[in-house]
């Protein structure tokens, strides 16, 4: 740890190197691409729900079998979307992320000990 | 004292005593950060089972079935929002708060912002919503004693109170997390046994819900009114009463009828005797008939859609300020073990949230009584022996299911306490030693007690969604901008995260004092977010371009901090400097222990 602490002596330039630096860029734009047309795709999903509930009661109603309806299936669909996005999250940043990551940190350490 | 009563009553005992005897032997907290954040190196399996067992709380394990019985689907709303608001603090915040070092919010805000009034502040709502959020839990566990045992609801509360408080003043977070996740197994096993009880017995009975019919009573029952309501009847419906009606007395000589339709007030205090076969009426506002039930928005309610929205709100923004889920991302070795664990954890509440719906919905054939009294909160509890009797049988399936409610009130309630206790000595007691916790912690438990013996008691899950409420309207915009956005100030997000908090605080204060409004007044005080949520976000914006001069001169440093990779070197334990100085022994390299 002690080369850090030698270099957080002077890092001033690291850290705005690194920051103006287009891998770090590259990061935060992959991760922004990635997290805030997810989140909207699945605000819109929820909302779509509440908005069949309210101006389409009757496909709601729907019969799928015995005392299920279309209304309850698409109410428990959330849970399952919330679970997929979850898991395509972990994927993207477990492929994506990481690797993008270490390479920075290779930038500001050396290569890796 | 009844054989069902008897065998609730030791289990609740010994799931009081397990959770105290693991939290006191098991691991003695040694150090500062043994007992914030377990030293980092738990695993993500048993992390993930943690984090469940902390998160499905009384507003989970017995709210949910409750607004299920009363409401229907549109009760699916406060899981999947539950489960949502995970969801948004994993995709916004998690990964850079850990990175940041910050153990919490104020923690968050001090490293971010450099401001000691901002650090008071976050403090101050931590508290507010730590105990909000402990409120619930605690008449949770009141609840369950009064109506599994019939002993008063305050010997629950207090005995609630007296059990967290000793588990984690001698035992801390490494311990609250072992805790925890054999409270979440116990929970799961405490839904899933009457689920698949009920669903036999339900498929054999033929049973439908498709049909324009309130719930019937199966046998002569006896509703003890305990607070005033409006009941509205779906069938014409002819009993006994002894109380008040519509404002005059009535006695059990008289029979009453109610025509389909009609809508009555009955008094406080009052007993209504139906007999077999009636149709239940229920409390005003709610779907009546058993097909209106199976529908969303079925209710009489003009602004139950703004209800809705606004709750969608809280539950999804809540989620990343409530103090108790923050602080267990930093219980994993690394952020690839912490985003392996809250795939875990979506699995796990949503199969919990899942079986709790279905109880919910089997309760409406079993215990439709409740849906008079308005305690619909007890269905859960009452079903073992609806269905089954109060034989043998019955007692033991009823035993484990208040064991599995009081491991939902113990669960979540000690990983608030110590979140708590964490913020009270750091902030406001300003201690450097480790008994200073423990006075911490004290303080930290009997303030919700107190709470607890003196408000109204709302529907569990409303009063956990007015936590969510505030939460949204403070940590969240705090946050997030803080992640995101270069350009906040430490004014701004000082007004912000004041303007937020006062007018969700102060709409949480007036529904808790009882007072209930009309119209979309009434709606907006029970459901804040729509509203304060974006005045939060508004004004933290625009204070911090007003003050844009007062930007943090290390902005750059800190946000590198936060986006950059870990392992960098350039995370810090904002409190370890604070933990070091205090130890005798030195300290091992804990991380080094965890697996890599």
């Amino acid at each position: 740890m002690s080369t850090i602490e030698e270099r957080r002596a002077d890092t001033g330039t690291v850290y705005e190197r690194v920051q103006a630096g287009p891998e770090f860029a590259d990061l935060r734009r992959r991760l922004r691409r990635f997290v805030f047309p997810m989140s909207a795709a699945f605000l819109v999903w929820y909302l779509a729900y509440v908005l069949l509930a309210s101006y389409a009661p009757e496909f709601m109603a729907t019969k799928v079998a015995g005392n299920i309806n279309v209304g309850i299936v698409v109410g428990l669909l959330q849970f399952v979307s919330t679970f997929a996005i979850t898991t395509v999250y972990v994927r993207f940043a477990n492929r994506h992320i990481d690797p993008a990551a270490e390479r920075i940190r290779q930038q500001i350490e050396g290569p890796a000990r | 004292m009844s054989t069902a009563a008897i065998a609730a009553l030791t289990a609740i005992l010994l799931v009081g005593i397990a959770s105290t005897v693991i939290g006191i032997v098991g691991h003695r907290a040694r150090r500062t950060s043994d007992f914030l954040v377990a030293s980092r190196n738990v695993g993500a399996g048993a992390n993930a089972g943690a984090i469940s067992g902390e998160y499905l709380s009384a507003a989970s394990f017995l709210g949910i079935a409750g607004l299920v019985l009363s409401d229907g689907v549109d009760a699916l709303w406060y899981p999947v929002g539950f489960t949502a608001g995970y969801l948004s603090l994993l995709l916004f915040v998690a990964a850079p708060l850990r990175r940041s070092g910050a153990y919490t919010v104020p923690d968050f805000a001090e490293v971010r912002l450099r401001s000691r009034g901002l650090r008071l502040v976050c403090t101050a709502f931590v508290l507010v919503i730590g105990w909000l959020y402990l409120l619930p839990q605690l008449q949770g566990a009141g609840l369950t004693v009064a109506t599994v045992t019939g002993l008063p609801a305050w010997t629950g509360e207090l005995g609630a109170g007296i059990v967290i408080v000793l588990s984690v003043m001698f035992g801390g977070m490494r311990s609250a997390t072992f805790v925890q996740a054999f409270q979440y197994w116990l929970k799961l096993t405490a839904v899933t046994l009457p689920v698949i009880v009920a669903l036999v017995y339900f498929l054999g009975s033929g049973h439908t819900y498709d049909r324009p019919a309130p719930p019937s009573f199966p046998e002569r029952t006896t509703v003890d009114v305990h607070t005033g309501v409006t009941l509205q009847a779906g069938q014409d419906v002819t009993f006994t009463a002894a109380g008040r009606i519509d404002g005059r007395d009535v006695a059990p000589t008289e029979p009453q009828t109610w025509t389909a339709g009609s809508r009555h007030v009955v008094g406080e205090g009052t007993d209504l005797t139906f007999p077999a076969g009636s149709a239940v009426p229920v409390v005003a506002g709610g779907p009546v008939a058993d097909d209106e039930w199976l529908l969303p928005l079925s209710g009489a309610d003009p602004h139950q859609l703004l209800g809705i929205y606004s709750l969608i709100i809280a539950t999804f923004l809540g989620t990343m300020g409530l103090p108790h889920v923050l602080v267990r991302f930093y219980t994993n070795p690394d952020g690839r073990a912490a985003r392996r664990s809250a795939v875990y954890v979506l699995a796990m509440i949503g199969v919990f949230y899942l079986l709790v719906t279905l109880l919910g919905a089997l309760s409406r054939f079993y215990t439709p009584q409740l849906l008079v009294g308005g305690q619909t909160d007890a269905a859960v509890l009452l079903l073992p022996t609806a269905v089954l009797g109060s034989g043998t049988a019955g007692a033991v399936l009823g035993g484990i299911v208040a064991a599995g409610a009081w491991a939902a009130f113990l669960s979540t309630s000690s990983g608030l306490v110590v979140s708590l206790a964490g913020v009270l000595s750091t902030d406001v007691l300003r201690g450097k030693r480790l008994s200073n916790f423990r006075f911490a912690t004290v303080l930290a438990g009997a303030a919700p007690v107190a709470l607890a013996l003196g408000v109204t008691q709302l529907d569990f899950t409303e009063t956990v969604a007015l936590a969510f409420a505030v939460a949204a309207s403070t940590f969240c915009p705090l946050l997030v901008l803080g992640v995101w956005w270069r350009g906040l100030t430490a004014k701004g997000a000082i007004a912000g995260v004041l303007a937020g908090g006062i007018l969700a605080a102060g709409a949480v204060g007036v529904s808790l004092a009882g007072i209930a409004g009309t119209g979309v007044l009434g709606v907006l005080l029970y459901r804040p977010a729509i509203v304060s949520v974006p005045v939060a976000f508004a004004t933290m914006i625009v204070v911090s371009v007003l003050t844009a001069r007062e930007r943090p001169t290390d902005v750059d440093a800190v946000m590198l901090r936060l986006h950059a990779p870990e392992r960098l070197g350039l995370s810090r334990d904002a409190v370890s400097g604070r933990d070091r100085a205090e130890l005798d022994e030195p300290a091992p390299d804990e991380r080094a222990a965890g697996p890599a």
